[in-house]
């Protein structure tokens, strides 16, 4: 078997190789081994996003992990979500101004034509840890849990896998399971589905998660590795989302005469079959997904991944990765752009576009590199998101044709990251 | 949701029952293979070995264990070199630059040969990386480890022991 | 019904066709390029988890992903 000797020796390819053998810890369900004692791994990273006119987001992460010797790891994560912005409410424009208030309060002032929005603003802090373990030779396990709390939001939840090695390690298997218990409370109180919005409740929303995962991966070649994994998930509880509404036009002009809160089932099952691929060329890698989901609301998607890591050949292991995201998404059964006035109530019913029809396009890069002789990785992320909806939906009445309902939304997001070991 | 935790339990016995036929060393293999290899000054052949103890064991620089392997080994070279012990690290990697970053990096005493196509390690029927092999003095394989763990080098250190004669 | 159990024989096909893959010759000593770090189905976990975020939060499909393997394949 021909090799070109494509990498080169030097000192800081030595503390690479020895801090990617340490990081190798955490992908590696065989016990590879630190050098010697536990070493403790940092990585922070800061994402800056920024939709056009809309949601802008900052979200710092730190990511402690420590590593020990017998191939035993153990990772916190902290995180802190500000969002602050406009996301569409679900109403329709009306053609002229107009100023309606909100199921939970707020005041809306809304131009012609213009798909009407809802400012907010939250804040939300997020923890997930994860204890790595082998049990034995072949087989390793994960026990992790996860705890997060916005303003009208709070989850907890636990998981675990068991990974076992088959056919000289050519094989991997992983079984996982997680249990998540989340509560939802309203700002203002939880209204009524499918209503004016009338407060019913005050008190928080149970939701429970159950979730199930098999994955096989499997060492197709001496470069090649390739993974599918088999996902189900079972929501419970309530799925609706407080703040949304949906108008009601006039069946003949399309002007929206009012409108009603959004109501959606209490039960989603979902399932996602996903195939993962990475290729090892001379020096580059190839990554390859795809992801097919369905669930129990109709909603199916279609998601391509494409990254091509390329080695720039410097001393410094510096790379480019360029990135392209394709996501496809047909609707909800029970989505709809509005109702009209005078037809019976639907059962169920939303106007959240995040439940229509929905393309993604996503076009960015990465630049990973060390400065000077230093092994901590900085990354530096960009990414271009253009997602576009149905603007012109067949069942839009009156003057809603002329509008467009879902103009496509673009979104920049930066990434820095810093990763260092000790 | 039944059906998806028996699917789950079938699954996970299939797995199980696959993983206990765990790669092992063949046992059929008693006379240590020949080789002769190149290594930084010269050949290095078992047939000149014969009258010693040797630890064949195949590494390479990629390997996580053989970071732990190689002080170990360094330590029990230098301990029983002097009653007719002989180690032999067979390298198998592919770029010949990573093999000697690595030797660079921990100085081995002993030999250090090279098997970069990987025909001595197809031989020896190496399972994982690294395997060990220990050869007594009529050249017989009397002990065989796949892997390294660092919890089980006081047997190993036994069986070098045990290797000679009283 | 009918449904799950036609599920069940796809899993199990896969499952059968990996096992065949397994027995190709991949020697131990030939995973020097599966070591690195970078080959790895889930190469940045960091990376995935400021994705997720930003695409669960935008779009109907959640989930779906994270399964080791591959590697060196030691010990």
């Amino acid at each position: 078997m021909q090799l070109d000797s494509s990498t080169q020796s030097s000192s800081i390819r030595q503390k690479l190789s020895r801090t990617a053998l340490a990081l190798a810890l955490l992908e590696v369900p065989a016990t590879a081994h630190a050098d010697s004692g536990p070493t403790t791994q940092f990585d922070i990273t800061t994402l800056f996003y920024g939709e056009q006119s809309r949601t802008d987001i900052f979200e710092p992460m730190v990511r402690v992990s420590r590593l020990f010797p017998d191939g035993q790891s153990l990772y916190a994560q902290f995180g802190l979500d500000v969002v602050t912005g406009a996301s569409p409410s679900g109403a329709l424009p009306s053609g002229e101004i107009q100023t309606t208030t909100g199921s939970s309060g707020r005041i809306l002032t809304i131009p012609a034509g213009a798909i009407p929005m809802m400012n907010f603003q939250d804040q939300r802090f997020g923890f997930d840890g994860d204890w790595h373990k082998s049990l034995s030779r072949f087989f390793t396990s994960d026990i992790g849990g996860h705890f997060s709390r916005e303003r009208d939001y709070q989850s907890l939840g636990i998981n675990g896998k068991m990974s076992v090695d088959l056919f000289r390690r050519l094989t991997t298997l992983t079984f996982g399971g997680g249990y998540n218990h989340d509560s939802v409370f309203p700002t203002g109180g939880t209204p009524a589905g499918l209503s004016d919005g009338t407060i019913i409740s005050n008190q928080g929303n149970p939701k429970q998660v159950k979730n199930f995962m098999i994955g096989i991966s499997q060492v197709l070649s001496r470069k090649w590795l390739f993974g599918f994994d088999f996902s189900r998930t079972f929501e419970n509880g309530y799925l609706t989302e407080p703040y949304k509404v949906i108008s009601i036009v006039d069946p003949v002009t399309g002007i929206p005469v009012s409108q009603l809160t959004d109501k959606r089932p209490d039960a989603r099952d979902r399932t996602s079959l996903l195939f993962s691929s990475a290729y090892h060329l001379s020096r580059d890698v190839v990554y390859l997904y795809y992801r097919h989901y369905w669930d129990t609301w109709k909603l199916q998607s279609d998601t391509f991944d494409f990254k091509y890591r390329h080695e720039l050949g410097s001393e410094n292991g510096t790379y480019l990765e360029p990135h392209i995201r394709y996501y496809h998404q047909t609707p909800a059964e029970f989505f709809t752009v509005g109702l009209v006035e005078g037809d019976p109530l639907p059962e169920f019913a939303t106007a959240d576009t995040r439940l229509g029809l929905l393309k993604t396009m996503t076009l960015g890069t990465t630049l990973g590199f060390h400065i000077f002789d230093n092994p901590s990785l900085w990354t530096i992320r960009a990414e271009y998101i253009r997602q576009i909806g149905d603007s012109y939906p067949v069942n839009a009445v009156g003057i809603q044709q002329t509008f467009d309902l879902s103009p496509p939304l673009n979104t920049f997001a930066v990434v820095v990251g810093y990763s260092f070991n000790f | 949701m039944k059906q998806w935790s028996r699917s789950f339990f079938i699954l996970l016995v299939l797995a199980l029952s696959v993983a206990a036929k765990s790669a092992k060393i063949p046992t059929d293999l008693k006379t240590a293979p020949p080789f002769d290899l190149p290594t930084r000054s010269g050949n290095i052949s078992l047939d000149s070995l014969r009258g010693k103890v040797v630890l064949i064991d195949f590494w390479a620089s990629w390997c996580a264990p053989c970071r732990q392997s190689f002080p170990w080994m360094s330590k029990v070279y230098d301990r029983y070199k002097s009653k007719g012990f002989e180690i032999v690290a067979i390298n198998l990697d592919k770029n010949k630059d990573l093999a000697d970053d690595f030797i660079f990096e921990f100085s081995p005493p002993f030999t250090v040969a090279f098997d970069p196509e990987g025909k001595t390690a197809e031989a020896y029927g190496v399972p994982a990386m690294p395997s060990s092999y220990i050869v007594n003095q009529d050249g017989t394989i009397i002990h065989s480890h796949a892997g390294f763990d660092p919890k089980k080098t006081d047997i190993v250190e036994k069986e070098i022991q045990e290797a000679f004669p009283r | 019904m009918k449904t799950i159990i036609r599920w069940k024989l796809r899993l199990l096909l896969i499952f059968l066709s990996f096992t065949a893959f397994g027995c190709a010759t991949i020697h131990p000593w030939d995973r020097d390029l599966l070591a690195e770090k970078k080959m790895s189905l889930n190469p940045s976990p960091m990376v995935r988890a400021v994705d997720n975020h930003i695409y669960f939060s935008k779009e109907g499909s959640t989930g779906g992903d994270d399964i080791g393997g591959g590697g060196c394949g030691c010990n």
